[in-house]
């Protein structure tokens, strides 16, 4: 019995090498120099010092990926049961086609196409004005924390949505019919009946989503202005104006922290519900 | 099918299409209200269909249903006011028993504890009484499809729409839930349709039985009805009666005679079909005699048993006529390769004008 398992460390050491050098030393390495001090002893004045400074960008990142988060849900709820729940037959396939686009365009372009779409002389400001909608005076540029949100949850909405109709569409179709049936409307169904059926699809991809966003540097950086920014352009500019890995270490630490929350909240519920099936 | 205004369900000349293929080719149907209905037909006959159009799953094409008078056909399913059972028992497995029993209650905006109390009395009523905490992912499925059964009822519908309801179910819990529904609809008083594929189902609940074949009623009548006086070969056949055989009948005297293709002959004074016909029979009207007997309004065939096969209480066999099998049963026991006579009473064939059908064993 040694030699098939002695083959089979064989077969994956050069996974496991490449995770080791590429994901783990790294990893290690900037968690023991946020709590490094230039001396060698173990401190937190790196943490103070992120603190000192970012304090108001850390509560920036977290507003901004909880808002951009539950309007995440709040559409993909929306789009998905649609296309489960809609008897328009030309919406759905409008809808089902159209949807999925943002996914196969990269943050970095969908921050360039915000800049243009929602700046003050940008195409919405410019349609509204040309439609009559608004006059040119009224017109303000969206290329600050209202920019990054509404890139992000363009970005961020196909991809739940798209888990999110699959778990849909996997469903018992009776059980929603029984709901009609006894007289629920059909949001009633969407909420009531359908949506906790899915709960678990739509927690997963919140997180993921929710992780995503925490870690996009194009988006904050090229759609909104510098202060208050995100965690990561901090980070970009720890590094790159003053070479300063200690700080942006600590910063780092502190964005896994938050989004190992999400996780922790995630595995809680997801382990309640394996004890509970 | 012209039905007053008093019918609990009036279907009037029904269509429905899927894409561009007609499914239901203008179907009439009147259920008086009280009245348990089944539709009985093979898978794709259209029976599902109509019951969903019914229910307002399925967008009609034409025709008018009309529910107590009120014609719903535009009516989205949750303003119909009806009550469905699904196959799949369709329950919210994220809910309890009460929770399930209890939704219809909560759309109409009763209270907790009404909810409670209404809900522990359709629970006595089937038995369940204290799994009203109970998630629904950990009942049987006989105790599945009660809940079901008892959410549809909770709502005091005055018409039931099932949906073959029992077919998951195994063959004693079905037979048990069968005649729990029956006399449930007997006491409550609703009105009921039963779609199934299942005919001593259909026989055992239903006032009234209706055949469904290719989109189309083939017949509509009580149990007894349908069973002994088919109308068409379809339902003969699809009531049990496979057997088929080319006869002759040609007007003799006051009666007819009516001739088999190898020569038998017998005569006859019933009302049949003159000319060249196919009678329909089942296994249980045939039976065993001497292949020389002569029996008044008996056709005598001889032939040979081939196979005989025991299903409880009585012999199957399989009997060569020529280059023809039937089917028949009886009480004795016989040895195989015997020659016997297949003796068919006329008055208990199905008699239909010939069309292109041929003879022998009609599956």
């Amino acid at each position: 019995m040694a030699k098939p398992s002695l083959l089979g460390l064989l077969l994956v050491a050069p996974a496991l090498a490449m995770i080791g050098a590429l994901f783990l030393y790294p990893l290690g390495f900037s968690l023991a120099a946020a709590f490094t001090e230039p001396g060698g002893g173990l401190s937190l004045m790196h943490f103070q010092k992120a603190y000192e400074l970012y304090s108001t960008d850390i509560l920036f990142t977290l507003f901004i990926v909880v808002v951009s988060t539950l309007l995440t849900a709040l559409f993909s709820i929306a789009i998905a049961g649609i296309l489960t729940l809609g008897e328009t037959p030309w919406l759905v396939a409008a809808l089902r086609a159209l949807y999925r686009w943002p996914l196969f365009i990269p943050f970095i372009v969908a921050a360039q196409c915000m800049r243009t779409f929602l700046a003050k002389n940008g195409l919405m400001n410019n349609s509204f004005v040309a439609l009559g909608l608004m006059e040119p005076l009224q017109a303000t540029s969206l290329l600050d924390w209202r920019g990054i949100i509404i890139t992000f949850v363009w970005k961020q909405v196909p991809f739940v949505t798209l888990m999110l109709a699959g778990a849909m569409a996997s469903i018992d179709r009776a059980t929603i019919e029984a709901g009609r049936n006894l007289g629920a409307s059909r949001i009633r169904v969407l909420l009531e009946l359908v949506l906790p059926q899915v709960g678990q699809t739509l927690l997963v991809g919140l997180v993921l989503s929710f992780v995503t966003m925490l870690s996009v540097l194009s988006v904050p950086m090229m759609v909104a202005g510098s202060q208050p920014t995100m965690l990561t352009v901090d980070m970009a500019f720890r590094i790159n104006s003053y070479g300063d890995y200690a700080t942006a270490n600590a910063l780092g630490v502190i964005s896994y922290a938050i989004a190992g929350t999400v996780a922790w909240i995630y595995l809680r519920h997801s382990v309640k519900r394996e004890v509970q099936a | 099918m012209d039905s007053p205004v008093s019918a609990a369900i009036d279907v009037d000349h029904l269509q429905v299409n899927y894409g561009s293929q007609r499914v239901l080719h203008g179907v009439s149907l009147s259920v008086s209200p009280g009245e348990f209905i089944a539709i009985l037909g093979s898978s794709g006959c259209g029976k599902t269909t109509l019951l969903r159009t019914i229910a307002g799953f399925q967008k009609a094409a034409g025709g008018a249903i009309r529910l107590f008078g009120r014609d719903v056909v535009n009516t989205p399913p949750e303003k119909r006011g009806m009550a469905m059972m699904f196959q799949s028992y369709a329950l919210w497995p994220h809910m309890t028993v009460l929770g399930n029993v209890g939704y219809g209650l909560r759309l109409r905006g009763l209270s907790k504890d009404e909810i409670r109390s209404r809900v522990a009395a359709v629970l006595k009523m089937l038995n369940l009484s204290g799994l009203e905490d109970r998630k629904v992912t950990n009942l049987s499925g006989g105790q599945r499809q009660r809940v079901a059964l008892g959410r549809a009822l909770a709502i005091e519908p005055r018409i039931l729409l099932l949906d073959e309801p029992l077919s998951n179910l195994d063959a004693k819990v079905r037979i048990q839930l069968r005649s729990e529904i029956k006399a449930l609809q007997s006491r409550l008083g609703f009105t009921a349709i039963h779609v199934t594929h299942d005919r001593e189902e259909a026989m055992t609940m239903a006032d009234r039985i209706v055949v469904m074949d290719a989109g189309r009623i083939a017949q509509v009548g009580a149990p007894k009805e349908v069973y002994d006086h088919p109308n068409s070969p379809f339902v003969a056949s699809f009531m049990g009666a496979e057997n088929t055989l080319d006869l002759d009948v040609r007007p003799a005297g006051a009666g007819v005679e009516v001739r088999a293709g190898d020569g038998s002959a017998a005569s006859y004074g019933g009302p049949v079909p003159v000319g060249p016909v196919t009678a329909y029979f089942r296994d249980d009207n045939a039976s065993l005699d001497d292949p020389q007997a002569r029996v008044d309004g008996a056709i005598v065939l001889p032939g040979t048993i081939t196979q005989r096969t025991y299903p409880g209480g009585h012999y199957r066999y399989v009997i060569a006529v020529g280059d023809r099998h039937f089917t028949v049963t009886d009480d004795r026991y016989h040895e195989l390769d015997r020659p016997v006579g297949l003796r068919l009473p006329l008055a208990s064939l199905h008699l239909f004008p010939q069309t292109q059908t041929s003879g022998g064993f009609h599956a």
